[in-house]
């Protein structure tokens, strides 16, 4: 076991703060490290030390692992905690910080890069137990061998990059005729994005409901599930909102995946924080889909049920502390949503980069904002467009969405677009309210807003 | 005034220090969220305020003009150190006094020239204008040259990289350059050595090395100034 002094975070906006709060919490002094770009920003602000490690861009700077392996040197820090993306599930890093005497916070090497292995990982956890789809087993080598799993597996089946993740590089595909095009784009849209053009073949659910669970394991073996989030609103893949616990899942079932996911981990080895995903058919029939091994954006709303701090357990972890909690310690309280909030126009989504001239942070009862977003913060257009992420939490489901109402409407972000007025009208949607919803509902609801102003619209000529 | 290049307070050490009993420190949060950013490698700012017209230094006769006591500065900036602040203005009718360890961007210093600290602070400067004596004025001389470096034209090597910096190939070898050195572009300057890699690094440029703004054995970041030549 070996105490933390020092730690360097390996990443920037939010999740940057979040860290720093934490290790704040526990004595730990912290490194930012950040770009030309970032020189104003929270995290450089709140960090006991920052170090400038390049230019803009991320390949420059976040991602440039020299830099940030010279920065942790030259301040001397014992861990590197990676944040979420960037190089949160870089296997090549984790190794150079082993290799440099730092302490990567996540799970070992090989097994980052087993799960970053989408066609491996499907392997290594059906072999401990999980469903996964039907479908290819390795990555695809001819048309002919996809035609003919697609056969076998039955349509409508999706393409997927093996290397990939974040939604792209997929393909959903109804017919046979389709299939020639659409692995081809799919293959080409991933050897652009994740530099490995292989794809595989599964069957694809119409209705499905996007369950995670969200697991926390030690380096002795013990393993522990903190419950589920249901993050089946999205758009083009990407997460708009999240909660928990489930709507669509009972006691049962909860415990059936928690126990399924926490198995699967042990069979791996696997330490730190980590999100399993599933899909969830209208049968409840759960599939696995791919496992993250690092924190994730939407961690905060499994905080507040369960009151835990899931940074503060990883640095625990790290250090080599067993996990202090058994399955049954673990609480369920109350209810959580999550809304991100991006720098983006709320209907078309382009990006909304520039300054904050106003800015009002809702608090009260049960809420908490995640962000590094300030009146006068310049957002740059280099990064990803999150700036915020509003949680909530409330006994019950129904005061939840009441509190991000409320939340919501007294937030005040100005000078820039952001997706406030899209998360205000989801919570007055009648479907959202009544927890009916599958990862077709974005979809649906833009369908039924384009109705009703099509409607009004033509009321208003008519009264005209 | 002289500057000092003393760094009282030890590394990483974080947190924010307390502002002395004269006047009012600003703290951080009351400029706003984003208003100033913290000190890089180190402490938050604060800034110390006199409120105007004060008296002036105990002691000294009034000539009927100000007058600025030698003595009284020093200790002023021993005190400026002492309890760690980066930022100190005093004003009254007839003298404004301005303690700064970062060079005011005015001053024409060297963009974003803050050193990370523990290093020694870069040259602090007490920009003193005053209204009207020519004793004010000789006092504040020798610190407005220090302090206005670029009435010329510097050009400035900043680092590509992060890491240590080193004057010379070896412990015991010559510097690369020193103060007055020519430089053509392929002029090895420095060595920045990280993860045991050590980088030589060239002067990209033509002239005469006029300043060093790092030490011998300081952790540098991307960005940060080294050298200023002369063209």
């Amino acid at each position: 076991m070996r105490k933390f002094r020092k730690i360097l975070i390996a990443n920037r906006g939010e999740i940057a703060c979040r860290i720093i709060w934490t290790c704040k919490e526990m004595g730990i002094s912290t490194v930012a490290v950040h770009s030309t770009a970032d020189r104003d920003s929270l995290h450089v602000r709140f960090a006991d030390e920052s170090v400038c490690i390049g230019e803009a861009t991320s390949a420059q700077s976040y991602l440039n692992i020299p830099s940030v392996i010279a920065a942790a040197e030259i301040t001397n820090v014992d861990a590197i905690h990676p944040g979420y993306g960037f190089l949160a599930e870089s296997a090549y890093f984790a190794e150079i910080c082993e290799a440099c005497n730092i302490k990567f916070i996540g799970p070992r090497p090989d097994v980052i890069r087993l799960m970053g292995d989408k066609v491996e990982a499907r392997r290594a956890m059906k072999e401990a137990g999980l469903s996964i789809l039907p479908g290819s087993s390795e990555p695809l080598k001819t048309e002919q061998e996809a035609r003919a799993i697609a056969r076998e597996v039955g349509y409508p089946v999706i393409i997927k990059a093996s290397a990939g993740g974040g939604g792209r590089g997929m393909r959903v595909v109804r017919t046979e005729e389709e299939l020639s095009s659409a692995m081809q784009t799919a293959s080409t849209e991933a050897a652009a994005a994740f530099k490995n053009g292989d794809i595989y073949i599964e069957r694809f659910i119409e209705n499905p409901r996007h369950i995670e669970i969200q697991v926390l394991a030690d380096e002795h073996g013990h393993c522990i599930h903190l419950g589920e989030r249901d993050c089946s609103l999205q758009r083009r893949h990407q997460k708009i909102l999240e909660e928990a616990p489930s709507p669509a899942l009972s006691q049962e079932l909860r415990e059936q995946m928690g126990a399924a996911a926490v198995a699967a981990c042990q069979r791996v080895g696997y330490s730190s924080a980590g999100t399993i995903e599933f899909l969830l058919d209208e049968r409840g029939h759960f599939y696995f889909m791919e496992m993250n091994t690092r924190i994730q954006v939407e961690h905060p709303v499994t905080e507040m049920i369960t009151l835990a701090d899931i940074v503060r357990n990883q640095i625990l972890v790290a250090e080599g502390a067993p996990l202090w909690y058994t399955q049954p310690d673990v609480l369920f309280v109350g209810h959580s949503i999550e809304c991100r909030i991006n720098a983006e126009d709320p209907y078309t989504f382009t990006p909304s980069p520039g300054r904050i001239t106003s800015y009002n942070a809702p608090g009260g009862p049960g809420v908490r904002l995640d962000t590094a977003a300030y009146a006068g913060y310049v957002v740059p257009p280099f990064y990803d467009s999150l700036i915020a992420k509003l949680i909530v939490h409330a006994r019950t489901r129904e005061v939840a969405i009441a509190r991000m109402r409320r939340a919501l409407e007294v937030m005040v972000i100005e000078g820039i677009k952001t997706t406030i007025p899209l998360h205000r009208e989801i919570m007055e949607d009648a479907h959202f309210r009544a927890g009916e919803y599958s990862t077709k509902f974005m979809e649906q609801f833009f369908e039924r807003r384009r109705g009703a102003g099509a409607a009004l619209e033509a009321a208003a000529r008519r009264a005209v | 005034m002289s500057s000092t290049n003393d760094q009282n307070q030890g590394h990483g050490g974080g947190g924010q220090g307390q502002g002395t009993g004269t006047g009012t420190a600003a703290a951080p949060q009351s400029e706003g969220g984003g208003g100033e950013r913290g000190q890089r490698h180190g402490r938050g700012r604060h800034r110390g305020r006199q409120p105007a017209r004060t008296p002036s230094p105990q002691g000294q006769p009034r000539r009927g003009e100000s007058t600025l006591n030698m003595d009284e500065l020093r200790e002023l900036t021993e005190l400026f150190s002492a309890h760690g602040l980066t930022d100190f203005e005093f004003e009254n009718a007839d003298i404004r006094i301005r303690l700064s360890r970062n060079p005011a961007p005015a001053a024409g210093a060297p963009a974003a020239a803050s050193a990370p600290s523990p290093q020694p602070a870069a040259a602090m400067h007490a920009a003193a204008s005053a209204a009207q004596t020519s004793a004010g004025a000789s006092a504040a001389a020798p610190a407005a040259d220090e302090s206005a470096p670029d009435a010329e034209d510097l050009h400035i090597i900043t680092s590509p990289i992060v890491g240590t910096f080193y004057r010379a190939p070896s412990p015991p070898a010559e510097p690369f350059v020193v103060s007055g050195s020519r430089v053509e572009p392929d002029t090895v300057v420095c060595i920045i050595e990280a993860m045991k890699l050590m980088n030589e690094i060239q002067a990209e440029t033509s002239g005469v090395v006029e300043k060093i703004y790092v030490e011998n054995g300081q952790p540098v970041e991307y960005g940060q100034p080294l050298f200023g030549v002369k063209k």
